[in-house]
């Protein structure tokens, strides 16, 4: 036995474990998305959320099919530098860095607005220096527990998500069963129809409530039978929360409430209506809908914050994690400099990892903090920004990194179908077109394009419709770029061009390792098929 | 509180939103199995009907304290009836059914031995003594009346020092039962268990492996 073999995660991630990794980050969206959504799309919120899930099912399809062909951990930065190389896997790991900070910011600062539900001294509208000073502190604790290596058990997180799928379904059947009315659905919609600049805003952060399957992607390196499980935890994870986004947003423009609401003037307002001129409302607004559902509200209203800013704060600890797992990972595959895989001698985490991320976290936070902190600023942003500040300006920059990530990963996917035909896919999307690429036979993705069009719309979108996000979205990816050009020239490696890889032994290993050995049958005989064709095409 | 009011779109959609989630989540859990599962699967359930019913032979010439061990912690798991029976052979210059003092009180030690190590691992155990002309034959007859699954001998005694650890006692049984043989010879430094600690639990001496 060798005595440097390197160490190798555990494969001890079940099935049900897989869909709560992805779970506790994707279903925690829509605790904040559904608020972001209601107040800027108002009657077309449905609309902006199945414009966003049909996008989002794209999505999934081409995660679950990168994941489960490529099982290794670093997710969408891996399948864009194997399918288009060094230069685009680093701005799609940029990327998705990007989205991990805020991530952590996004997701700490609705956990304390949820929890401002049950402890009044956290309501951010109230007394906004707590808040700030607790989300700080939240986001410093993930900092120091990642450090010291701390964190929550998956046990911990399959309770929670299996708590949370349960009471999300009991608060939409309660909520449908008493509380819906389908003619005040389409009054809302008639009477409450945005102008396009809304819908579009709507619709780019309807986004939000579908981040986070690069989780799955993630934990592909530690799932048992990768290839076999990934595709149904991730099925499962977009029908799931598919269901759940689209209910939500039916429900909540076509909700009786079960109490009378009123405005600041006492009129009397529909659910809804609560969203568009309270940013504190926008974090909490699933807490908000429980209460208002007949009988199971009652119930709701006192675990439902509670089980929401759990969820939140594992999302917020996924993005701290997340970030210094990309960082790793693309240190190590030279995209990065190497100090961002150094690990702690006692504690062996990536320390500088974790400390440059939650660091900016931190920074983005009061960014997004500063105009409820200090009044001067608040002019400032309302001149320079339109007013645009707290959680939707962190809700702009997590729709732009996961837009322009996802972007990568659709043409990434194209790429690999024509580049790798050979790679067994035991899930594939569907609908796709046969051809035959320099000899090979391989199918073209229908389904990608369609995903690619829809994504680059939303970031479009995104683009068009959010002040701080057009400027803080591109300057994050333009200073990444400069960055990486002068460690790439520094290394002496190719700058545009891509380090040379050995694709084919890497897969073999990879399917190898991750015990799927069918599959590593497979894709060896495929190999030798094609090079014996080739061979004898060329009569040699 | 406002009046509550059931419509019947309202519950339709509650339906399909219980029911589509329970389904798809039923449908994540049950995965097809591979093929390395469905062999592993195939031989745990052939352990389970081959480990039933299970038989530790002691004798003075088969030593099997080490491997009475095993044999609680396997009848333990699977939840097996567990015998430890020891052979006392009667030489036929005497009556089959002569008093052999001697041998009966080692047969005593060897038994309290294993009862002593069943109750350490929660296990119930049936013990018994027979007197035979054979040892050979009074094992497989006996392992045929109580329909053993297995049976557990360790090595002749005399082994360690011939460097032939399988009597023709141990060959005969393991050649000629009508059930699986497990037979536990010891190693050379005597580390085939050990403990919780790392220590070896055999008679053997422990050595570190290197």
């Amino acid at each position: 036995m060798s005595l440097n073999k390197k160490p190798e995660l555990r494969r001890s991630v079940t099935p049900w474990g897989s869909f709560a990794w992805g779970y506790s980050d994707v279903g925690a969206d829509i605790f904040v998305g559904l608020g972001l959504v209601l107040a800027s799309a108002a009657g077309a919120s449905n609309v902006a959320f199945l414009f966003a899930g049909i996008v989002y099912v794209c999505i999934g399809l081409a995660y679950t099919e990168l994941a489960a062909t490529y099982p290794v951990a670093g997710g969408g930065q891996y399948f864009v530098t194997r399918g288009l190389g060094d230069v685009f896997g680093f701005v799609a790991g940029w990327a998705v860095l990007l989205d991990f900070t805020i991530d952590v910011a996004l997701f700490a600062w609705a956990s304390v607005d949820y929890l401002g539900q049950l402890i009044t001294p956290f309501d951010s509208a109230l007394h906004p220096w707590t808040h700030f000073i607790v989300v700080i502190v939240l986001i410093a604790a993930l900092c120091f527990l990642n450090v010291v290596g701390v964190r929550e058990s998956t046990a911990f997180q399959g309770f929670v998500s299996a708590l949370d799928v349960i009471s999300e379904t009991l608060i939409l059947c309660f909520g449908f069963l008493f509380a819906f009315r389908p003619d005040l659905l389409v009054h809302t919609m008639q009477t409450a129809w945005p102008n396009p600049f809304h819908l579009m805003q709507g619709i780019s952060l309807a986004i939000v409530s579908f981040v986070g399957l690069e989780s799955i992607a993630q934990a592909a390196e530690e799932t048992q039978r990768p290839a076999s499980i990934i595709p149904r935890t991730s099925v499962s994870l977009i029908l799931t929360i598919l269901i759940f986004a689209l209910s939500y947003s039916n429900l909540a423009l076509g909700m009786q409430t079960w109490h009378s609401l009123h405005d600041a003037h006492g009129h009397a307002i529909a659910f809804w209506q609560l969203f568009p001129t309270s940013s504190d409302n926008q974090g909490k607004a699933v807490a908000l809908l429980a209460e208002q559902v007949p009988y199971y509200g009652w119930l709701a209203a006192r675990y439902v914050p509670l089980l929401g800013a759990v969820l939140l704060l594992i999302s917020s600890n996924s993005g701290v994690f997340g970030s210094s797992r990309i960082a790793y990972a693309m240190s190590s595959a030279n995209l990065l400099p190497s100090t961002f895989k150094r690990v702690h001698a006692r504690y062996r985490t990536p320390v500088i990892s974790i400390l440059v991320f939650t660091g900016l976290a931190a920074f983005e936070t009061l960014f997004a903090a500063l105009p409820t902190l200090a009044p001067a600023a608040h002019a400032f942003y309302a001149r320079l920004f339109h007013g645009e500040d707290g959680i939707a300006f962190l809700g702009d920059l997590y729709a732009f990194g996961a837009a322009t990530s996802y972007s990568f990963v659709f043409l990434a996917l194209i790429a690999l179908r024509l580049k790798e035909p050979l790679a067994p896919r035991k899930f594939k999307m569907p609908f796709n077109i046969p051809l035959v690429f320099r000899g090979e036979r391989a199918e073209f993705p229908v389904i990608g394009v369609i995903g690619f069009i829809g994504i680059v719309s939303i970031l479009a979108f995104t683009l068009a419709t959010h002040d701080i996000g057009r400027v803080a979205g591109p300057s994050w990816l333009v200073v990444g770029i400069v960055l990486y050009m002068l460690y790439r020239r520094n290394k002496r490696l190719p700058i545009f061009g891509s380090a040379p890889r050995d694709w084919r032994t890497e897969q073999v290993d990879i399917l190898r390792h991750s015990g799927e050995l069918e599959l590593m049958d497979e894709y060896v005989a495929n190999v030798k098929a094609s090079d014996a064709r080739k061979r004898l095409s060329s009569g040699t | 509180m406002n009046p509550v009011e059931v419509t019947l779109p309202g519950g339709v959609i509650a339906l399909i939103i219980a029911t589509t989630t329970i389904a798809v989540l039923w449908w994540m859990m049950h995965p097809p199995a591979s093929s390395i599962q469905r062999m592993a699967a195939e031989a745990e359930s052939e352990l389970k009907s081959l480990v039933g019913s299970i038989i530790v032979v002691f004798s003075p010439e088969i030593a099997s304290a080490h491997m009475m061990a095993l044999a609680a912690k396997l009848a333990r798991g699977e939840r097996s009836a567990l015998t430890a029976i020891y052979v006392i052979e009667v030489p036929y210059t005497l009556p089959p059914d002569a008093e052999m003092p001697e041998e009966e009180r080692l047969a005593l030690d060897a038994l309290g031995t294993a009862e002593t190590i069943a109750q350490k691992n929660d296990v119930d155990l049936s013990t018994e003594v027979l007197k035979s002309r054979s040892t050979s034959q009074a094992v497989l007859d006996y392992a045929k009346s109580q329909k053993a699954n297995i049976i557990i001998l360790g090595s002749y005694r005399e082994g360690k020092y011939t460097g032939a650890p399988l009597s023709r006692t141990i060959e005969f049984i393991a050649a000629n039962a009508k059930c699986d043989v497990l037979i536990g010879v010891e190693g050379k430094h005597g580390t085939l268990l050990v403990d919780e600690t790392g220590q070896a639990t055999g008679t053997g001496s422990a050595e570190p492996r290197t």
